[in-house]
């Protein structure tokens, strides 16, 4: 049966191709996203070279100012004052500091916080019969889009922090190192301004990524807490350890499947763009306060990457968006060598 | 001295115990509250006109009446629909190539490993890929980049679950088949795949709810509009997008449209939620071999 035998054999041919296309675009895709953000942010990099990471100053348009002499004075020649052109800066340091500052509040937040409920799921829940229910949600929450949160973040806790949080903060600072260092901060140009005003800031949006990041560095540390095996548990408590030193015990046990739950979280935070976009502020500017608003690498893209007409101005954001993604690769790379087994799969899913 | 120690360490536990809880019920009590005023905000805006009115009036004036988001709303299902079209295939197509290709050979790790990191990728960065591949040469934001966008971000998360749940397959229905002279293409499209067809569809959906709500890759693919044309070559609404637009204007009016549009968003993931966990809760009943 020769024909029956072709026709088989070409199924299994086209099945095959079809199965190995669908992989290697796959990995295609990635390879694309690479070379494409490689390729287009070449020029801002050969451009600005590492000062890139380290220069405050972003400025997408040309600036005219008087020419300065050696001894700062305005050069007059023929009557008139002379124009300097200063072409256009990229230093990425504000979105850089911005994610730094935004996503470290958040885990400051989160992971004290998730840790504890992951034990309690884990640990106490069972016995109260509400580990069902408590995962449910929390796995739901971890489904909410970024921009319902942002939305929340911008409708209610950006007018609290601005006219009752920051007000009582500043009554009890009231003149201290505390209040002067908080509530005016000193920019890499040597001005100082007042913040805290807007609400809209690096401690909002770490708010706001801390309320994001709770779902899954719960959901995954849960996941890691429940494959430590039994016997070292018990183990534990038949030597007369307390709750707390065998949960101690199982932390210390599971640190690398935590530390990578941990990371997932940070990369979330570093990544999340919209729910950012809406309550940071947008300000590129590096200070130190926290209440000063600012920019992250991805509400930079947000913001910019529609308008940027000019060549070098789009270039820039592509190496942005370069760095941003190689860091998420690293951190991801890192937390899935560390959370093993069954937990990969809660973390694939968000 | 010892019974000291002994006391000290049950009352450090039992602060510890008091922690633990109170994280939870903290975490709980805020997202719940999140959650609630979200909803609530929503339920007081929704209406009607909702789904069958499009944006009215000028743009950038104060609409006394701004209408619904009928628009988005559509926009939106053809967005996951064609996003669906190009993601599901490719998803599943390269889970079977991993559970039933691939032994060790060069190209299963590396596809393993991206599938698994893609997953990690900030959004708004594949939004920027479809720019640059499908927006810059067609000269304008259409629908085909947005959904291919989507498509880009569902397909890594199927095919580890389809590549997961074709593994749970015992290897006995594949050698059975065999056995009685089917092909491996007929094994597979007619035995290994039907078999794990449930535990398939809860990755499609799950892949689905996690597109249903991003913007940011659409941002600069779909482009956003103020009306749904059938035109795919144009900008094109979604719900997300509209969302972001209404929350962040000026007016009063277009941000009670846009709680409107978080419930309705917020209602199509926990419709598709549940009906994962209905889809897994039957599955199980049938006490499949795992």
């Amino acid at each position: 049966m020769p024909p029956s035998k072709a026709r088989r054999s070409g199924g299994d041919r086209a099945l095959g191709l079809l199965a190995r296309g669908s992989a290697v675009t796959i990995l295609g895709l990635l390879v694309a996203l690479l070379a494409t953000l490689v390729t287009a942010g070449a020029p801002a990099a050969a451009r600005f070279g590492a000062s890139f990471l380290t220069e405050t100053e972003w400025r997408p348009n040309t600036l005219e100012r008087p020419r300065l002499d050696a001894r700062g004075e305005v050069v007059i020649t023929g009557g008139e004052v002379e124009i300097e052109e200063v072409p256009p800066r990229f230093g990425a340091l504000p979105a850089i500091w911005g994610t730094a500052v935004s996503s470290g509040i958040a885990l400051l937040i989160a992971v004290p916080l998730s840790l504890g409920a992951a034990l309690f799921v884990v640990r106490i829940a069972p016995r109260l019969r509400v580990a069902g229910p408590l995962s449910f949600m929390i796995e739901f929450l971890a489904a909410i889009p970024s921009i319902a949160y942002g939305f929340w973040g911008l409708a209610v806790l950006t007018p609290w922090l601005q006219t009752v949080a920051y007000p009582a903060m500043e009554r009890l600072a009231g003149g201290t190192w505390v209040a002067g260092w908080v509530f005016r901060t000193r920019l890499a140009d040597g001005t100082e301004i007042p913040v805290g005003l807007t609400g809209k800031d690096m401690l909002c949006g770490g708010l706001v990524l801390a309320i994001m990041v709770i779902p899954i560095v719960t959901a995954v540390a849960r996941d890691v807490l429940r494959s430590v095996p039994r016997g070292q548990l018990e183990g534990t408590l038949a030597l007369g350890a307390t709750w707390w030193q065998s949960s101690w015990g199982m932390m210390r046990y599971a640190r690398a499947g935590l530390f990578g739950a941990v990371m997932l979280g940070l990369a979330r935070a570093a990544g999340e763009t919209m729910a950012v976009t809406m309550v940071i502020g947008n300000n590129m500017q590096v200070a130190a306060s926290p209440l000063a608003p600012a920019q992250t690498m991805a509400s930079l893209l947000a913001n910019e990457f529609k308008e940027a007409s000019d060549q070098l101005h789009q270039s820039a954001l592509l190496l942005v968006a370069l760095i941003l993604l190689v860091m998420s690769l690293a951190l991801n790379v890192t937390a899935r060598s560390l959370v093993v087994g069954g937990s990969s799969r809660t973390a694939a899913a968000h | 001295m010892a019974t000291q120690r002994l006391s000290i360490r049950r009352v450090i536990s039992a602060g510890a115990i008091a922690g633990s809880a109170a994280a939870s019920v903290a975490i709980v009590a805020v997202l719940a509250g999140v959650l609630w005023y979200i909803l609530w905000r929503g339920v007081g805006a929704i209406s009607w006109e909702f789904f069958t009115t499009d944006p009215t009036g000028d743009p950038t004036g104060d609409p006394a009446a701004p209408g619904g988001m009928r628009h988005a709303v559509l926009g939106t299902l053809a967005l996951l629909l064609m996003a669906s079209a190009v993601g599901v295939p490719m998803g599943i197509l390269t889970g079977v190539y991993l559970s039933e290709y691939a032994g060790e050979r060069w190209l299963a790790g590396p596809t393993r490993f991206v599938c698994d990191v893609l997953a990690g990728v900030p959004s708004i960065v594949v939004g920027i890929l479809g720019y640059e591949l499908l927006v810059v040469p067609v000269g304008g934001f259409n629908a085909y980049a947005g959904a291919a966008a989507l498509a880009f971000i569902m397909a890594p998360i199927i095919a580890r679950t389809t590549e997961e749940m074709l593994r749970l397959v015992p290897d006995s229905y594949r050698a059975g088949s065999l056995a009685l002279g089917a092909s491996k293409s007929q094994t597979i499209v007619r035995v290994v795949l039907p078999a794990a067809a449930g535990p398939t569809l809860t990755g499609v959906m799950l892949a689905l709810a996690r597109v249903a709500g991003e913007t940011a890759p659409l941002l600069f693919t779909a482009g956003g509009a103020r009306l749904i044309s059938a035109d795919l070559g144009q900008p094109f609404p979604s719900l997300t997008q509209q969302v972001f637009d209404y929350a962040t204007s000026p007016f009063p009016s277009q941000r009670e449209v846009a709680w409107a549009g978080v419930l309705v968003l917020i209602a199509l993931l926990l419709t598709i939620n549940l009906a994962v966990r209905l889809l897994l809760w039957r599955t199980r009943a049938r006490a499949k071999p795992r």
